[in-house]
């Protein structure tokens, strides 16, 4: 089992967090990620996260949605049964329309969010891995990966006080 | 994390740290519940029972326990079914386009609002549920293969759509309240001091563990749903609309229909969520998170709504006149100043008349005003429905199969009782979820409060930051 060494830098503020991890970003350092009770606008660019390919697959799920709503549509009133109502055509294109858009979003939502639980390893009863319950509530923490004797711990540390640190701490994560 | 113009007032009040914030909301969740909750939770629990002892009634004796005649073939229930259907619309209007317009006041009231909306929902969904008389065959409008050689339903008919429309609304609007849910639930998770709510949080918080990378796709995908959520409502309503619209009954078969009935949910819905939330800033002290400025915005969006449907009120009346159809004519002057009268007044002064009040800036930030202004416009919009269903019907073609419509015992009571069902499943959700989104709210509050040194600083950062996309 390997083991992980990280160095925390507990903050009160999403400011001074974002100062700390741009300067610790600038210095070289690998930042194993930064948890905060609400999304801090611009720390997930700071530290090279690439935009989410979600949308893409909300795109996706939507245009099956859409195909089936279609080909069940046209293959229910056009192929297996077709009936004469109100002397209106089998084949009526705009009366699907409803259906169709309702499906595309159903699909959408529901695929987009189903993606998203299995792309954070997402599911009911998790044991969350908690990096400090605070976090959920008033505190930020960002997590320094180290490695032993390599790191100069001593810098780090100094750089996470500099910049506002409440707390700094280490913790072993075992993968 | 926000830049805020100083020459805006702070959405939330009272100078909170991140901390008051989760004190104040998980309150509830973690205390007893006070007296005043036991007799709200109790007196809608005895409303509920109202609701189910009528319900049982009509599904043992069938419809023939509610006073609908072969003229009025639609009254109470579809009355009731699109009144709800309308309160239903707030809550993803509220979170939904307000973030794509980036409102941020709707931070403190999204959460109560969408979860009036899922309840208002379910409410809306057992009224379809009764009028069908057989309930126990409800899934027939629903495509299956089945016995007659798989006869399936018929597309072009728009209570078809409804049944996908409203399913829809209701799924998507549940997982965008969970998907809201989930950070809350970890806060309530993490402060837990009894073993069952770290388990029950525990198990719905997902794992969630606050982290940038899972906040990052959190945003890209609250964004889309919020993208895809806007012309979802708009579509419901519509297509709720196109129940009426597409038929050729006089009254019903009007084009402005889908847009007039958006504005009325929208109105509507907003009154639903001004009757619940002045209570519950009293009751759970929340004056600071939902301030007058909310009750103000709120109040300003009732006034346009009101007036909008006015104005669709009015223009059909022009249409008819217009159109030199004499029974289109006929419709509207029997709505007006036919046997039923009074409900089209009721709902002409409720609608109409009386949100004018707020173009006066203190009605709109007195908390009893809008109190009183939420149930007259639930009142008037309880009797827009009414008005459109039963006036149009009662009169049709042919005099000699004119009716006159009154409800029953039972019907009364199914409507009261709606109320109860809706109540109930509000105070539980206020009990044993958050009512405000704590992460929304804890992003608006200014973070150089404590130490105003580094406040220039901040300025120059949010300054530099504004480029990116915020939804992001």
């Amino acid at each position: 089992m390997d083991t992980k060494k990280m160095i925390l830098g507990v903050y009160d503020n999403p400011d001074k967090i974002y100062a700390a991890t741009k300067k610790l970003i600038n210095s070289g350092y690998s930042i194993e990620d930064v948890y905060s009770p609400f999304a801090i606008h611009g720390i997930d660019r700071l530290m090279g996260i690439k935009r989410s390919r979600l949308s893409v697959a909300a795109f996706l799920f939507a245009m099956t949605g859409l195909s089936l709503a279609v080909i069940f549509q046209v293959y229910v009133s056009k192929i297996d049964w077709p009936m004469i109502i109100g002397g209106k055509p089998n084949l009526h294109i705009p009366t699907y329309i409803p259906i169709t858009f309702e499906l595309s979003i159903l699909f959408t939502a529901f695929g987009m969010v189903a993606s998203f639980f299995i792309v954070n390893r997402m599911f009911w009863g998790k044991n969350a891995d908690i990096i400090d319950p605070r976090v959920t509530d008033d505190l930020f923490v960002v997590a320094v990966n180290i490695k032993e004797n390599k790191t100069d711990v001593q810098a780090l540390n100094q750089i996470l006080i500099e910049n506002g640190a409440i707390e700094v701490r280490e913790r072993i994560k075992e993968d | 994390m926000s830049y805020e113009s100083p020459i805006r007032d702070q959405l939330v009040t009272g100078g909170k740290t991140y901390r008051d914030v989760t004190r104040d909301i998980t309150r509830p969740l973690e205390n007893p519940p006070s007296k005043g909750w036991w007799i709200g939770f109790s007196l809608s629990t005895l409303v509920l029972a109202i609701w189910i002892a009528a319900t049982t009634y009509t599904v043992i004796v069938g419809l023939g326990a509610w006073g609908l005649n072969k003229t009025v073939g639609w009254a109470f229930d579809i009355t009731n079914f699109v009144f709800w259907v309308g309160i239903g619309h707030a809550g993803t209007l509220i979170s939904a386009v307000l973030l794509l317009f980036r409102q941020k006041w709707r931070m403190s009231i999204n959460r109560s609002a969408e979860a009036m909306t899922i309840f208002a929902v379910i409410c809306a969904a057992s009224f379809i549920l009764s009028h069908m008389g057989r309930p126990w065959v409800a899934y027939w409008p629903i495509p299956l293969p089945n016995a007659l050689g798989t006869l399936w339903v018929n597309f072009n008919s728009p209570l078809v759509w409804d049944v996908f429309a409203i399913s829809t609304y209701f799924s998507v609007s549940l997982v965008f309240w969970y998907i809201g849910l989930i950070p809350d639930i970890a806060t309530v998770r993490d402060r837990a001091t009894t073993k069952a709510r770290k388990f029950w949080y525990g198990l719905f918080a997902m794992g969630w563990n606050g982290s940038t990378r899972t906040w990052h796709r959190y945003e890209v995908i609250s964004l889309i749903l919020a993208g895809i959520s806007t012309p979802l409502v708009l579509s419901v309503h519509s297509i709720v609309s196109m129940d009426f619209a597409t038929s050729l009954v006089p009254g019903w078969h009007t084009t402005i229909f889908p847009p007039y009935f958006v504005a009325g949910a929208i109105f509507s819905g907003f009154g639903m969520v001004l009757t619940l939330l002045v209570i519950a800033r009293e009751v759970m002290n929340y004056k600071d998170y939902i301030t007058e400025a909310h009750l103000d915005a709120m109040a300003k969006i009732v006034m346009v709504t009101g007036t909008m449907v006015g104005m669709a009120y009015i223009t059909e009346f022009f249409v008819a006149a217009y159109s030199g159809v004499e029974y289109e004519q006929y419709a509207f002057l029997n709505r007006a100043f036919g046997p039923y009268w009074w409900s089209y007044w009721t709902m002409m002064s409720c609608n109409l008349i009386a949100p004018q009040v707020f173009w006066s800036a203190k009605a709109r930030k007195n908390p009893k005003v809008l109190f009183v202004m939420s149930i007259i416009v639930n009142i008037g919009m309880w009797f827009e429905r009414f008005v459109i269903i039963v006036t149009s019907l009662h009169r049709d073609f042919l005099p000699s199969s004119w009716a006159m419509y009154t409800p029953t015992v039972t019907e009364v009571s199914i409507l009261i009782g709606s109320f109860g069902l809706f109540f109930f499943l509000y105070f539980l959700f206020s009990k044993f979820l958050p009512s405000i989104n704590m992460a929304e709210v804890k992003s608006i509050i200014p973070t150089h409060h404590d130490d105003h040194g580094h406040a220039d600083h901040h300025h120059a950062h949010a300054t530099a930051e504004k480029g990116a996309v915020h939804g992001h």
